[in-house]
């Protein structure tokens, strides 16, 4: 019994992200977003004459999407969801299978496949709210989902293609297989989820999120239905998965079981946002910038790659439990803030 | 149906013991290791690497198992250490995530050294018939071996003062400390058997079918599903969701097929998170 007590107690702070208020005035609250899309806007000048370059810049961004889902997810309501890729892949390959299989316009191919992504992400997030499973147990569900998912997309070869994967016909000779185009494209969701982000938190859900990950017990007893919006959360996360895998299938024109496989896309996802900052506006995008930069430097290391993701990790989770940019912030106000002090006198 | 069955038996014994390293940890330590496949996959290069040097079988084998030991002990005594320092929910997640960089650090370093490295024991001997189907001698060993250290197991937990006061500490952690049981020291060595055991699952498993390199998420996500099928922290609960899922998984791959069965088994640990999340066994 008291041991139980103890947990609920010692869970009493969020483990990661800070649950700060977002500015009040809309200005100050929005242009972080509108700078960003304006600097990010600039990169096809710089890269735009290299195909190779720009298919590397659109998988950033289409991985800076998904770092805001699990943001939203994750970092808002701490379900630990470890079904990014594969929710994502719902949306891919039921939107691929839709327009090419079933001949449905792309649109509403793409529509559809984003509802499901909604729908499962939606169950799966009802699932670990009613059970009241930890964040532990809800990552284990969510894992299990990812590999099922994984096996079924192996296994329906006759849809899914198996392990060769799949050719999207659908979206051929339209703007979304120019790889300018399609940076503009994904750079515009990006900046409608930021804009999605920071609308929640700006309203009475954001109230919501922060008070459930500051003390799950202290928001219930204060009247805030956290199972509920737990659930919003998983719905919202999963329609932004749901419709960047979608969107990101047509406009690649190839899907394949690692497109959105465990490895490639969650692990990956976490380590951004780990670096980025857990809960905070900006942080995806710095995670996708930075890994972005990270990739092209480590591109010929091989498998000793995956050994400098695993330090880092272990790196980020040991030192800087923030997240690395928020803590060298905090470092720089501080000194900052000893400076002036130092001249005042 | 009855080879497919016995089969399932002697993969059974082994996930049972692959699962009983992974519900020691979580009991003892409050983490879930997810680098615990690659100790098996460390122990399994060891020892190929041993064959192909020249050494006997048994010295090789058991240079695995105490590499993959020792990597246990390492692991306890210096990363785990922060992880220690939290509670609930705080500890499992850092466990979590830490363990995720070590199983990337080993994976990419056994991957760049032995990029095509594989263990596969060879044992000689005549196949045996048991129940009217002729038994492969590596399958017997593989089994027998397993069924000896599950029994040794199962033993050393009920009989001996050490095993006591691991049970002790899985149960309730102060009240170790109030009969003068170190807990620090018990998680050591609770590291060290569970290391040694994935170890000894990727030997006997590396009797009938070869161990790749890659195997370590495999085995991990294996040993997952059987610790949460058993009850986290239950060492018969392991051993009894392992034969069950052993047998399971076979029929499964012999009359459906093999991606189903995969999912079947991660749908079997979902399940009895929803359902049922303390497991067959657990408390």
């Amino acid at each position: 019994m008291t041991v139980e007590f103890d947990a609920t107690v010692e869970s009493e702070a969020a483990p990661l992200g800070v649950s700060a208020r977002p500015p009040r005035s809309l200005v100050r609250a929005f242009w972080p977003i509108a700078a960003t899309g304006a600097v990010l806007a600039l990169v096809p000048l710089w890269l735009g004459d290299s195909r190779l370059m720009m298919g590397l810049a659109v998988d950033a961004l289409v991985f800076g999407a998904y770092a805001i889902a699990f943001n939203v997810i994750f970092g808002s309501t701490n379900q630990l969801f470890l079904c990014v890729g594969a929710l994502a892949g719902v949306g891919g390959y039921a939107s691929a299978i839709l327009a090419d299989q079933a001949g449905l316009p792309m649109a509403v191919a793409l529509a559809l496949a984003t509802a499901l992504a909604t729908v499962v992400g939606g169950l799966l997030s009802w699932v670990a709210v009613r059970r009241s499973l930890g964040v532990i147990f809800t990552g284990i569900v969510t894992l299990a989902f990812s590999l099922s998912f994984a096996n079924l997309v192996l296994g329906q070869r006759g849809l899914t293609g198996g392990e060769t994967g799949l050719v999207v016909a659908a979206g051929e000779g339209s703007f979304l297989r120019e790889r300018v185009a399609a940076f503009y494209l994904f750079l515009g969701m990006l900046v409608a989820f930021l804009v999605v982000f920071r609308a929640l938190e700006r309203s009475h859900i954001g109230w919501a999120f922060r008070a459930l990950r500051d003390s799950e017990l202290a928001a219930e007893l204060a009247g805030v239905d956290v199972a509920r919006y737990r659930v919003y959360a998983g719905l919202i996360g999963s329609a932004m998965l749901g419709i960047t895998g979608a969107v990101y299938a047509h406009s690649d024109g190839f899907i394949g079981p690692s497109t959105f496989g465990f490895g490639h896309v969650d692990v990956r996802v976490l380590v951004m946002l780990a670096f980025g900052g857990l809960g905070t506006l900006l942080g995806p995008v710095v995670g996708t910038v930075v890994f972005a930069v990270l990739d092209e430097l480590l591109v010929d290391a091989g498998q000793l790659r995956t050994v400098v993701y695993g330090l880092l990790i272990i790196a980020l989770f040991l030192g800087f439990k923030r997240g690395a940019v928020p803590a060298v912030a905090d470092l720089l106000r501080l000194l900052v803030r000893r400076a002036r002090s130092r001249i005042g006198r | 149906m009855t080879a497919v069955v016995l089969d399932g038996i002697v993969l059974g014994l082994q996930f049972g013991l692959l699962g009983v390293g992974m519900t020691l940890v979580y009991g003892l330590g409050g983490v879930l290791n997810l680098a615990y496949g690659q100790a098996a996959v460390l122990a399994a290069m060891v020892v190929a690497v041993a064959l192909t040097a020249g050494a006997p079988a048994l010295v090789a084998a058991g240079a695995g198992l105490l590499t993959a030991a020792a990597g246990g002990v390492v692991l306890d005594r210096t990363l785990m250490l922060p992880v220690y320092h939290q509670r609930g929910e705080h500890r499992v997640l850092l466990g979590l995530l830490l363990t995720l960089g070590v199983a990337f650090v080993v994976d990419g370093l056994l991957l760049w050294r032995y990029p095509t490295g594989a263990l596969r024991l060879t044992i000689g001997g005549e196949a045996v018939p048991i129940l009217g189907v002729r038994m492969r001698a590596g399958s017997l060993w593989a089994s027998g071996i397993s069924l000896a250290v599950g029994a040794i197991l199962l033993l050393f937990f009920r009989a001996t003062t050490l095993g006591r006061a691991a049970r002790s500490v899985i149960q309730d952690e102060v009240g170790a400390r109030l009969v003068g049981i170190n807990p620090a020291a018990v998680r050591t060595f609770i590291f060290a058997l569970s290391g040694a055991l994935a170890g000894l699952v990727a030997v006997t498993r590396s009797m009938t079918s070869p161990v790749g390199v890659t195997a370590g998420f495999d085995f991990t996500i294996l040993a997952l599903i059987v610790a949460v099928v058993g009850g986290l922290g239950s060492v018969a609960g392991a051993f009894l969701a392992g034969v069950l899922l052993g047998i399971v998984s076979t029929v499964s791959a012999f009359y459906i097929g093999q991606y189903i069965t995969t999912i079947v088994l991660l749908a079997a640990a979902a399940l009895t998170i929803v359902m049922r999340p303390r497991g067959l066994l657990g408390r």
